[in-house]
C-alpha cells in the first residue's frame, strides 16, 4: 500500500498496477481455496467493468513513460495472467468458468504486445475446455465465447494471418464435435457463434472441412426442434458458408441445395392444400432439365433428417422451413467476395407460392387432410408468410436495380397479398415490402405503385384504431376538420372520387373491425415515401385526398396529448411509446405532404404549422425536434425564395386542371400542347410582364387571400368558367393542324433543306428588342384574363390557318417561334399578320447557314 | 480521382486526363464514336459504340478495362448503335438504334433484355433519371420521350396501356441533339436541345413545357448547373451560351430572351459539354480537337487538353475510386485489386431458349460490413443472471457439481471414517477373541 500515496487522482497512470493487483486480491477466487464461489462470483460483473472503464490491461499510457512504472504495471498483469491460467486449469468447473471468461475479456483488453506473445498459448488452453474430458456445459459455452473474441482480435493483426489460419483450423474439428456430439441446446449455441467468428475471419480455414460443417449444420436445421434463436445463428453460418470457398459455384450451389429443401418440405406440408402442380413448377424452376439434381443439404434427404418424420403427420416442420428461409435472406444480403448468379425467379416462385396457400382447399380437390390437420396448419402458416415477405424484401435489398426485369412480377405479388392480409405484423411487413420497392426502385415504380398504397393506407389509417378508441374519425375536432371537409368537396372531382372508391374497401379488406397502431404506423410511413419518392409524377388524381387524409391523421395523433417516449422505465412496452412513434410518423408524413411537389399550394398549411408550433414546445423530446426541423423546412414554403421557371405557368395552372381530367395526362399529343402553348404564353403576358420574377406561390398567396383557391378549383368544372370553354374549342381546333403536323412527321426534315433557299438577311436581335418593348404594352391594356386569352386565342387560330395556307412548308419550330413570339409581340391579330413575315424570316435565317450539315441523313452518314 | 475521357469522331482514341492535375492517363486505342456514344459503366470500364464505316449496315460496341489500352470486348448489334447509356451502378446499357429502336441489355450476362421500338427516326440520345428508374430518349423526328422501365419490363400493364412511353414531348422540330436531366427525382427538369435552334426546358412532373429559349445558333451540348442556376448550351457559333433556368434574366440583352451571357474562346463549333460540380468546372469539347476546361466563377479558361485533329464529341467526367496510374506496376495492382472481369459482349438478338440462365441474374451482393464483436463481457452478464436466478439450469448446474464434490468429499471422510471404525472393530474383537479364547470357543 506504499504506492497509494504516489498518484494523484484517479486519472493518474500510476494508481493503475495497485488498482489491478487489489482486483485480484478482491475479486478473483483463489484456485487452491476450496469454497468461495458465491462470494466472489456475483462480482464479476462489476470486476469486468472497473477493468474497462480503467483500461487497467491496456499497459500503456500516453502521458506516461516511466520505466519502473511501466515494469510495476507489467508485473501486475503478468500476475493476473497468472492467476487466470491457474484458475483455467483448476478442476473445479466454476473456477474454471471464471478465469475462461476472464481470459476472454483479455483478449478483449490486453496489450498488442502481450497479445501478439501469448495467443497461442491461451488458445490451447481454452482448446482443451471445448474437448471431451471438459464436461460441464457453462465452461464449454465461456470457451467458445472467449475463443471467438481471442479469434476477433487476432483477425486485427494482418502480420500473423498464416499463424492465425492455421490456429483457427485446429478448432474446427473440436467445434464440429460439439455439434455433432453434445445435446444441450446452449452448447450449440456457442460453437454456432465461434463458427461465425472463424468463418467471417478465417473462412479459408474451414476449407476443408467445408462438407463436414454443412452436414452438422443441416442436421440441426433438418431436425427443427430447438428454440428460434439458435436455429438462426446455425442458419446465419450455413449461410456465410459458402464464403469459405469464395467462388461463384459454391454460392450457387448452397443456394439451390436450400431452396430444394425448403420445396420439398413444403410440397410434403402443402398436400392437400395446394394442387400438384405446383410442385412441379417449382421443380422446374430450381433444376433445370437435363442438369444433375444437387446432392441434398448436408448429404442428408432433408425429409429423414431428425425427428421430422415422427411429427409430420401432426405439424408443419415450421422451425426448418423458416430458418432455411432466414439462411436465404442471409445469403442474399451478406457481402460475397465475387459475383454470384442468384436464382431470383426461383425465390421468388417460392414466396408466391407461400403467400398463396393461405388454408382453404383448392376446389378441384378431395378433402385430404382431417380437419385438426388443417387447424395447425393454419395457425402455422402466418410464421411462414412474414419468413416469404422477409425473403422477398432480402431479394429487393440484394438484387438492387437489377430486380428491374422482375419487378412487375413482385409488384403483382404484392398487391394480390395485400388484398387478403389482414394480419397487423403481417400487414407491417407488407408496408415495409412497399417502402423498399420504392426506395430501389424510384420514381418509375412510385408511378405505378401509388393506386395499391393509397387504397390500402386509406383503409387502414381510416379504421379507428384498437388501442384507443378516441382517435376514431367520428370524434375529430370539428372545428378543425370543417374547413378542410368543405374545402374538399368543392375539390377536385378526382379526390372525392378516391374517396369513394376507398371507402367500400374498408369492409373488405379489413377482416378486423380495428386497426392497430403499428399497421398505421406502417401505412403513414409508407404514404410518407410514396410522397417523397412520386409525389411530383401523375399524383393529381390522389394528392389532394392523401394531403387532408395525412392531416386528418395527425390531428388525430395530437390530439389525445404527446406521446412520452422517455418515460417508460417500468413497461418496457408502454403503450406511450408506441403513440410517440406514431404521432412522430404522422407529422413526418405530414411534412412530406406539405413539402411536396404540388400545382397548388398545400391547402392545410395553416392546421399543419399551428401542429408543429404545439409539437415544438415539447422540449426535450424527439417530437419537438423534429417539428423544430418541420418549422425550418416549411418556411422555405412561406417565403420562397427560388424564382419560377416556368414560363406558362398561368394558362396550365387553371384551365388545364380541368382538362387534365378530361384528358389523361401522358395522352397529350404534341399539337394539343402547342395550342395550350399559345394560351399560355399569352396569358404569361397578362401576368407575367407586370410580375415575371415573383414566384407563382408567392403571386397566390396574394390572390388567394379571400379563398381565392377554392375558387381557382373551381374553374375546373366545365359549366362555368369561360376560360375553360376557351380551352374546350382551342382543343378541338387544332385537330386539322395536329393531323397535318403528324402527317408530316417522318418528311419534314426532308421538307426543311427546301425552304432554306430563301435568302432572309434579318436579326434577331431586332425582333426579340420588338417583343421587348410591346410587351409592357400588353400588361397594361389588359384586365380581364379570359377576353384577352380568346383574343389571343383567335390570334392563334388565325396563325393555325395562316400557317397551313401559306406557309405549308413551316415546320414545327417555327410554329412553336410564331406562337411564342406572337402572344408577346402581338396582343391583336393585325399585327400577328403583319409580323409574321419577320418571324417566319428570323427562324428561318439562323438556322440557314448551318442546316446544310444539320440535316440528320447527312449527318449520320459524315460520321 | 475525377478523369475527365473523350473520344472523337475520327480515330483518336480515347484521351484520359486528371481533372486536377492536368496529366494525361491512358489513351484507349481504335475508337471513332458518335455523338453519345461514350460511356462509363458504373466506372468500372469503358464502353463506346462504333461507327466505322458510314454504309455499313452494323456498328459495334466495344469495352475498355480501365487499365489496358485496347479494346477488349467487342459487339455487333443488329443495327448501328449510336448512343448508349449505363446506369449508375453498370448493371445495364441502354443502345439507342438507327430505326429507332431502343436495346436494353444487361451488362453482366451480355442479355439483351428488351428491345422496343421507341421513335420514327434514330435515336440521338438517351439519358437515365437520377435514380435510375425513368429513360429519357431523343430522336432525329425532334421527338423527346420519357420511359418507365418498370413498364418497359411489365407485360401485362403494357396490354392494357395505349402508349409504353409515360410522355411524349413532340415539340421540337428537328433533330435532338443532347438531353440533360436536372436534380429532384420525379420532380426534376429536362433539358433538350435541337437543330431547331432551341433548347426546350420540361418538367417530367408535369409533362410539359416549362421555357421555350431560342438560340442565335444550332445548340449541340448543354449542360446543367448543378444548382441549377442556369444551363449551359454550346453553340455551333463556338460560343457557350449561358441560359437562365432559375437565375433572374433582364429583358434586354444581346442574345434573346432567358440567354444571360456567353463564353466564347474564339475557336470551332461546340460539340459536346460536361460540368464538374466539385470546382464548378464547364468542359467544353471543341471541333478543332480540344477540350477547354472553364472556372465558371472567372468565366476563363483555365486547362486545355489537347484530344486529337478531327471534333471531340463526348466528353464524360468519371469518379475512380482507385488512382489510374500510368507506372504499369500500379495499375498491375490496382486492376488486380479491381478485376476487370470480362463481361460478355451484349447479344445481338433476345433470346431466351436457355431457361436456366433466364431465370438467373448475376448480381452483386451489397457489401455489408457484419462483423463479429466482443462477447466475453456480455458473457459473463448473462451467465451471472442465470446464476442468480437460482432456478435456472446453469445454476442447478453449478449447485450440483458443489454438491458432487461436497458429496465426493463426504464419501471419502465417510470411507475414512468407515475404515478407522472397521479397524478399531476389529482391534475391539481381536482384543476380545484373545482375551477370552476359551469362552469364545466354548460359545461357539
Amino acid at each position: 500500500m506504499a504506492k497509494l500515496d504516489q498518484f494523484e487522482n484517479m486519472y493518474d497512470v500510476g494508481s493503475k498496477p495497485p488498482m489491478l493487483r487489489n482486483l485480484i486480491r478482491h475479486y478473483l477466487p483463489a484456485a487452491n481455496h476450496p469454497r468461495d464461489l458465491n462470494t466472489s462470483c456475483f462480482e464479476l460483473p462489476k470486476l469486468v467493468s472497473v477493468l474497462q472503464t480503467h483500461r487497467l490491461l491496456s499497459e500503456s499510457d500516453s502521458h506516461s513513460v516511466d520505466p519502473k512504472l511501466i515494469n510495476a504495471w507489467k508485473s501486475a498483469v503478468d500476475d493476473w495472467l497468472g492467476c487466470l491460467l491457474s484458475l483455467l486449469s483448476s478442476d473445479m468447473s466454476d473456477k474454471c468458468w471464471v478465469g475462461i471468461c476472464l481470459l476472454g475479456v483479455t483478449c478483449q483488453e490486453c496489450s498488442n504486445q502481450r497479445f501478439l506473445t501469448s495467443y497461442s498459448v491461451w488458445l490451447d488452453n481454452l482448446l482443451s475446455h471445448i474437448q471431451p474430458p471438459s464436461d460441464s456445459q457453462l465452461v464449454k459455452i465461456a470457451s467458445c465465447t472467449s475463443l471467438s473474441d481471442l479469434l476477433t482480435r487476432l483477425a486485427r493483426f494482418f502480420e500473423v494471418k498464416k499463424d492465425a489460419n492455421s490456429l483457427a483450423g485446429k478448432l474446427i474439428q473440436p467445434v464440429l464435435k460439439l455439434l455433432n456430439e453434445d445435446n444441450v441446446e446452449a452448447v450449440w449455441e456457442g460453437a454456432a457463434s465461434l463458427l461465425y467468428t472463424l468463418i467471417t475471419f478465417f473462412p479459408a480455414s474451414i476449407h476443408h472441412s467445408y462438407d463436414k460443417v454443412e452436414a452438422a449444420i443441416a442436421s440441426k436445421i433438418l431436425s427443427g426442434k430447438f428454440s428460434t434463436i439458435t436455429l438462426k445463428k446455425l442458419g446465419y453460418c450455413l449461410a456465410l458458408l459458402p464464403k469459405s470457398k469464395g467462388d461463384k459455384d459454391s454460392w450457387s450451389l448452397m443456394m439451390q441445395k436450400i431452396l430444394i429443401s425448403i420445396n420439398d418440405h413444403l410440397n410434403e406440408a402443402f398436400q392437400g392444400v395446394e394442387e400438384e402442380a405446383k410442385y412441379d413448377e417449382a421443380r422446374r424452376l430450381l433444376v433445370t432439365p437435363g442438369k444433375d439434381l444437387p446432392s441434398p443439404l448436408g448429404g442428408h434427404t432433408s425429409l429423414e433428417g431428425g425427428s421430422y418424420n415422427r411429427t409430420s403427420s401432426e405439424r408443419l416442420p415450421t422451425a426448418t422451413i423458416s430458418t432455411l428461409m432466414f439462411c436465404c435472406c442471409k445469403m442474399l444480403t451478406s457481402s460475397y467476395p465475387v459475383q454470384v448468379s442468384a436464382p431470383v425467379r426461383s425465390i421468388l416462385a417460392l414466396v408466391e407460392r407461400l403467400l398463396r396457400v393461405d388454408g382453404s382447399l383448392p376446389p378441384t380437390m378431395l378433402p385430404f387432410m382431417t380437419s385438426l390437420q388443417r387447424e395447425l396448419m393454419c395457425s402455422e402458416l402466418p410464421v411462414l408468410h412474414a419468413y416469404s415477405l422477409e425473403l422477398l424484401i432480402a431479394v429487393i435489398k440484394g438484387m438492387r436495380r437489377q430486380l428491374l426485369p422482375h419487378s412487375a412480377y413482385v409488384v403483382r405479388v404484392v398487391t394480390r397479398y395485400f388484398k387478403i392480409c389482414a394480419l397487423p405484423e403481417l400487414r407491417i411487413k407488407l408496408y415495409s415490402v412497399i417502402r423498399m420497392l420504392l426506395l430501389s426502385m424510384g420514381v418509375g415504380m412510385a408511378i405505378y405503385l401509388a393506386p395499391d398504397v393509397i387504397d390500402n393506407a386509406f383503409s387502414d389509417l381510416n379504421s379507428p384504431a384498437g388501442e384507443d378508441f378516441e382517435i376514431s374519425p367520428a370524434n375529430t375536432g370539428p372545428a378543425l376538420l370543417q374547413p378542410s371537409n368543405r374545402k374538399r368537396k368543392h375539390g377536385t372531382k378526382t379526390g372525392s372520387m378516391e374517396k369513394q372508391g376507398a371507402s367500400p374497401k374498408v369492409g373488405e379488406s379489413n377482416t378486423h373491425q380495428t386497426t392497430p397502431i403499428t399497421v398505421k404506423i406502417a401505412a403513414v410511413d409508407s404514404l410518407e415515401l410514396l410522397l417523397t419518392v412520386g409525389a411530383a409524377s401523375k399524383s393529381d388524381s390522389w394528392r389532394s385526398s392523401i394531403d387532408s387524409l395525412l392531416l386528418r391523421t395527425a390531428i388525430n395523433s395530437c390530439k389525445r396529448g404527446w406521446g412520452n417516449v422517455e418515460n417508460n422505465v417500468f413497461l418496457p412496452h408502454e403503450p406511450a411509446s408506441v403513440w410517440a412513434d406514431f404521432q412522430l410518423s404522422s407529422l413526418r408524413a405530414l411534412l412530406a405532404s406539405f413539402l411536396a411537389p404540388a400545382r397548388v399550394r398545400p391547402p392545410y398549411l395553416s392546421q399543419g404549422l399551428e401542429l408543429f408550433r404545439r409539437g415544438k414546445q415539447e422540449a426535450g423530446t424527439t417530437l419537438a425536434q423534429f417539428c423544430g426541423y418541420a418549422l425550418f423546412s416549411l418556411e422555405v414554403l412561406i417565403h420562397p425564395r427560388a424564382l419560377p421557371l416556368d414560363d406558362f405557368h398561368p394558362a396550365y395552372h387553371n384551365p388545364t386542371d380541368g382538362a387534365s381530367n378530361r384528358f389523361p395526362e401522358n395522352t397529350y399529343s404534341g399539337s394539343q400542347k402547342q395550342n395550350s402553348l399559345f394560351l399560355s404564353a399569352a396569358q404569361r403576358t397578362e401576368e407575367g410582364a407586370i410580375k415575371s420574377h415573383d414566384d407563382d406561390l408567392y403571386n397566390k398567396w396574394l390572390e388567394n387571400e379571400n379563398n381565392a383557391f377554392k375558387d381557382m378549383r373551381d374553374t375546373s368544372r366545365p359549366n362555368d368558367s369561360s376560360l375553360a370553354n376557351v380551352l374546350e374549342v382551342s382543343e378541338q381546333e387544332p385537330a386539322a393542324a395536329n393531323a397535318d403536323l403528324h402527317m408530316r412527321g417522318e418528311d419534314e426534315i426532308v421538307v426543311q433543306p427546301r425552304r432554306l433557299e430563301e435568302p432572309i438577311p434579318k436579326s434577331q436581335e431586332i425582333v426579340s428588342a420588338n417583343a421587348d418593348t410591346s410587351r409592357p404594352a400588353v400588361g397594361t391594356n389588359l384586365e380581364g384574363g379570359q377576353i384577352e386569352s380568346k383574343k389571343v386565342l383567335s390570334a392563334s387560330d388565325r396563325l393555325n390557318d395562316i400557317d397551313h395556307d401559306m406557309l405549308s412548308g413551316v415546320d414545327k419550330a417555327n410554329f412553336d417561334t410564331v406562337g411564342r413570339k406572337t402572344s408577346s409581340t402581338l396582343p391583336n391579330v393585325e399585327k400577328g399578320s403583319s409580323s409574321m413575315t419577320h418571324l417566319e424570316s428570323e427562324s428561318s435565317m439562323d438556322s440557314f447557314p448551318n442546316i446544310v450539315d444539320a440535316d440528320p441523313d447527312t449527318d449520320s452518314d459524315s460520321d | 480521382m475525377n478523369v475527365v475521357i473523350a473520344s472523337s469522331s475520327i480515330d483518336g482514341g480515347i484521351g484520359c486526363w486528371d481533372l486536377q492535375t492536368g496529366a494525361e492517363q491512358l489513351r484507349y486505342k481504335t475508337c471513332a464514336s458518335p455523338p453519345h456514344g461514350l460511356a462509363s459503366i458504373g466506372s468500372s470500364f469503358l464502353a463506346c459504340s462504333q461507327l466505322r464505316d458510314p454504309s455499313a449496315t452494323s456498328g459495334h460496341v466495344l469495352y475498355w478495362s480501365w487499365s489496358k489500352p485496347q479494346a477488349q470486348v467487342k459487339s455487333f448489334p443488329a443495327e448501328p448503335i449510336k448512343p448508349i447509356a449505363a446506369n449508375s451502378e453498370g448493371s445495364y446499357i441502354v443502345g439507342g438504334g438507327s430505326s429507332g429502336d431502343i436495346y436494353f441489355w444487361e451488362v453482366a450476362t451480355g442479355r439483351l433484355l428488351k428491345k422496343w421500338h421507341a421513335h420514327y427516326r434514330a435515336v440521338t440520345c438517351l439519358v437515365f433519371s437520377e435514380d435510375d428508374s425513368l429513360l429519357i430518349s431523343g430522336s432525329e423526328d425532334g421527338c423527346v420521350r420519357v420511359w418507365s422501365l418498370f413498364m418497359i419490363f411489365d407485360d401485362v400493364r403494357q396490354q392494357q396501356a395505349s402508349h409504353l412511353y409515360e410522355y411524349s414531348f413532340t415539340e421540337h422540330t428537328l433533330r435532338v441533339t443532347d438531353i440533360a436531366m436536372g436534380y429532384g427525382g420525379g420532380n426534376a427538369i429536362i433539358v433538350s436541345a435541337s437543330e431547331d435552334r432551341t433548347c426546350k426546358v420540361w418538367s417530367l412532373s408535369r409533362g410539359r413545357l416549362l421555357r421555350n429559349v431560342v438560340f442565335p445558333s444550332i445548340i449541340d451540348a448543354i449542360a446543367i448547373d448543378s444548382g441549377e442556376h442556369v444551363f449551359y448550351a454550346g453553340g455551333r457559333d463556338g460560343k457557350i451560351y449561358i441560359a437562365a433556368l432559375n437565375a433572374e434574366s433582364s429583358p434586354s440583352n444581346n442574345y434573346g430572351l432567358h440567354i444571360i451571357g456567353s463564353l466564347t474562346d474564339q475557336s470551332k463549333p461546340v460539340t459536346c459539354m460536361a460540368y464538374s460540380a466539385e470546382g464548378n468546372l464547364l468542359l467544353s469539347g471543341s471541333e478543332d480537337g480540344m477540350i477547354r476546361v472553364w472556372d465558371m466563377k472567372t468565366k476563363n479558361i483555365v486547362r486545355m487538353f489537347r484530344h486529337s485533329k478531327g471534333p471531340v464529341n463526348n466528353i464524360l467526367i468519371v469518379r475512380l475510386s482507385y488512382p489510374l496510374n500510368r507506372s504499369e506496376s500500379k495499375v498491375q495492382a490496382s486492376s488486380r485489386r479491381h478485376e476487370f472481369s470480362l463481361h460478355p459482349p451484349l447479344e445481338k438478338y433476345a433470346n431466351s431458349s436457355d431457361e436456366d440462365i433466364d431465370n438467373k441474374t448475376i448480381i452483386t451482393l451489397p457489401d455489408t460490413i457484419d462483423l463479429p464483436s466482443y462477447l466475453s463481457s456480455q458473457l459473463i452478464n448473462d451467465h451471472i443472471k442465470q446464476l442468480q436466478q437460482q432456478g435456472s439450469s446453469a445454476a442447478a448446474e453449478m449447485e450440483v457439481k458443489r454438491l458432487k464434490l461436497d458429496g465426493q468429499r463426504s464419501m471419502e471422510m465417510f470411507q475414512q471414517l468407515k475404515k478407522v471404525y472397521d479397524n478399531l472393530q476389529e482391534f475391539c474383537v481381536n482384543e476380545l477373541l484373545d482375551g477370552q479364547p476359551m469362552d469364545g470357543s466354548k460359545g461357539n
